[in-house]
């Protein structure tokens, strides 16, 4: 099932990926609209049997359109759960969720996920993994195979598109589910740890990968990661969260400017702030002393 | 100074690589035949050492009798053993068919809600342990001696296996599969063919394949207690009249069925993966 090359151009795409010049630097709007994902007082207790577990208690932070935030914090501090929330994949125990001022009441088309393991289906090929969503939404898919095809070459899969997921290497994979995620251009991504399963050196690839994807297409994002120095080269604004109470307890913003090269991690700035971080992860909220000069602590 | 010394002379590693490929492809068809003709070897031989035994111990043909008597019977008897063999072949079939289809059904049903598979599994696990050749004599009390009671038989016996794999299958899907589709907004139905379904076929093939080997054990039953026709009636019937090489016969037919009937599932099997494309053992991921 090739597609023939001489099919009809894509009609309505919102926003086509940029292959020419006119995208590859996005200015910031300059206007952004504040808090486009809201979210206040969000707790979330999950009751086993006779226990109950606290996994977030507390949470209040918002996201404007077009920010990149990581969420950093140990494993086992609720940082899947807050984000299966904001995805509406998961209840709220208490508290509100808000994302472009309409609180949230379950999934939604606008919101793409993004898992630890890559979740393409074995049995499809990289192509048609990618066009799932497409499928699975209704939508006409001649529409979307010109950026689906955009998306692989932006992501180094050109020429993999029939392979199956089995016969790609564990970043080829992830690089799929993020084209994956992208294919509708949803308006926002929702990221749960998505390189801790590969290996260091992939993992340095695929942030590049994805700043580079960034630069190009900038999009509302929540990032889930456990490692500091990928959320300081990723994110735009770091909020680190502690195991008791499982709750946020720094917003830290990264003033590094955009298109952003991962040689800023050598800078002296960008170490200072992944030690801030570090200190605050260790010691716990109080030890860690006064933030750096720059970082912009509401 | 012929063409072919020329093309050697100038690349002599290709040539290697050539040879070393023949020999691999070589060794490689060399293996396949082995696994093919060891076990054939070792039948035959057994084959061989039966008929000598039972010739040269001078035991009666009634109890040990040589393969050569009941290739003569095959031989002779085959438009009668042809005909009871067709009536076990198109009702076993049949059996089969409506176990398989049935059991994918009530498979499915199980996981189509918590409340349904609350209700039903249980029973469904109760049924496992009913030892359910016991109750074949009961079938001819419900529905006589006719075909109708044997295939009752046959459904009865051989589609919990199906229900149960199914089952299984449709709970075996990725867990992260099943968020993706809930956050894509997917309606049930598509999150069932779209995922979870493709995630229960190996299992259903699974399931399958012991449905085929428990529909032939539950035909065989079948026709020894309706007794009227097939090849399980054969079996009964020359057994009471101490001709063993009958029985022999007839059971040689009933193991041709069976495989038939397996290898069909086997083949059906190799067509659907094949159609996949990839191996899709929940192990693979
Ligand atoms: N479905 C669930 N049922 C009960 N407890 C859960 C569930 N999911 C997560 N938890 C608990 O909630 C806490 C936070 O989990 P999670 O959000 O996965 O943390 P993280 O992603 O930061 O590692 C953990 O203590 C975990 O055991
Ligand atoms: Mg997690």
């Amino acid at each position: 099932m090739n597609a023939p090359a001489s099919a009809p151009k894509a009609t309505a795409l919102a926003s086509p990926v940029p292959a020419g010049p006119q995208g590859s630097v996005q200015a910031r709007p300059p206007t952004p609209r504040p808090d486009f994902i809201k979210v206040e007082s969000a707790r979330k207790v999950y009751a086993t049997g006779r226990d109950t577990v606290e996994a977030v208690s507390d949470v209040s932070f918002s996201v404007t359109r077009g920010e990149f935030v990581a969420i950093l914090g140990p494993s086992g501090c609720g940082k899947s759960t807050l984000l299966m929330m904001c995805a509406g994949l998961e209840s709220i125990t208490s508290g509100r969720i808000g994302i472009d001022s309409m609180p949230m009441t379950g999934p939604r088309e606008s919101i793409g996920v993004m898992f630890q393991d890559s979740t393409l289906l074995p049995w499809k090929s990289v192509l048609e993994n990618i066009l799932f969503p497409v499928r699975i939404m209704r939508r006409p898919v001649r529409d979307y195979m010109d950026r689906a095809r955009s998306l692989l070459a932006m992501t180094g899969l050109t020429g993999f598109e029939h392979k199956k997921p089995h016969q790609l290497s564990g970043g080829m994979r992830q690089r799929a589910a993020i084209c994956r995620a992208l294919v509708t251009d949803p308006d926002i991504l929702l990221m749960d740890e998505p390189f801790s399963a590969l290996d260091a050196m992939t993992r340095d690839e695929m942030n590049e990968a994805l700043l580079g994807i960034w630069d190009r297409q900038p999009k509302t994002a929540l990032f889930v990661t456990h490692s500091i120095r990928e959320a300081v080269l990723l994110a735009d604004r770091v909020l680190v969260m502690t195991r008791r109470p499982a709750t946020v307890v720094e917003d830290l913003r990264i003033p590094f400017p955009r298109p952003r090269d991962p040689s800023i991690g050598e800078s002296e700035e960008f170490n200072r702030l992944v030690r801030h971080l570090r200190g605050l992860i260790e010691r716990g909220p109080r030890g860690a002393g006064a933030p750096p000069a720059m970082a912009a602590t509401p | 100074m012929s063409g072919a010394s020329l093309a050697t002379g100038t690349t002599p590693g290709t040539a290697i690589a050539a040879n070393a490929a023949m020999r691999e492809r070589r060794q490689a068809l060399w293996r396949a035949a082995r696994r093919v003709l060891l076990p054939v070897l070792t039948a035959a031989l057994a084959l061989a050492a039966w008929e000598w035994g039972a010739r040269a111990s001078g035991v009666s043909a009634m109890v040990l009798v040589p393969p050569s008597a009941v290739w003569s019977v095959l031989a002779n008897s085959w438009p009668i053993l042809l005909e009871h063999t067709l009536v076990t072949l198109r009702e076993v079939t049949a059996g089969f068919l409506l176990a398989a289809g049935g059991g994918i059904a009530l498979g499915t049903l199980l996981t189509a809600s918590t409340r349904i598979r609350q209700t039903i599994q249980p029973l469904v696990v109760f049924f496992q342990l009913i030892p359910k050749i016991a109750l074949a004599p009961l079938f001819i009390v419900w529905l006589g001696v006719g075909p109708s009671s044997r295939l009752a038989f046959v459904l009865f016996i051989a589609f919990f296996p199906v229900a149960v794999s199914t089952a299984a299958g449709l709970m075996s899907a990725e867990r992260n599969a099943l968020l993706l589709c809930r956050s894509l907004t997917a309606t049930g139905w598509q999150t069932f063919h779209s995922v979870r379904f493709p995630y229960a076929v190996p299992h259903i093939f699974a399931g399958l394949k012991i449905c085929a080997t428990v529909a032939m054990i539950g035909q065989v039953v079948g026709e020894f207690v309706t007794a009227q026709q097939g090849l399980g009636y054969i079996v009964m019937f020359a057994s009471a009249a101490a001709e063993t090489a009958l029985v022999f016969a007839a059971v040689t037919l009933l193991c041709g069925l069976g495989l038939l009937l397996y290898g069909v599932v086997a083949v059906a099997e190799w067509l659907v993966l094949r159609w996949f494309g990839a191996p899709i053992s929940s192990s693979q991921f």
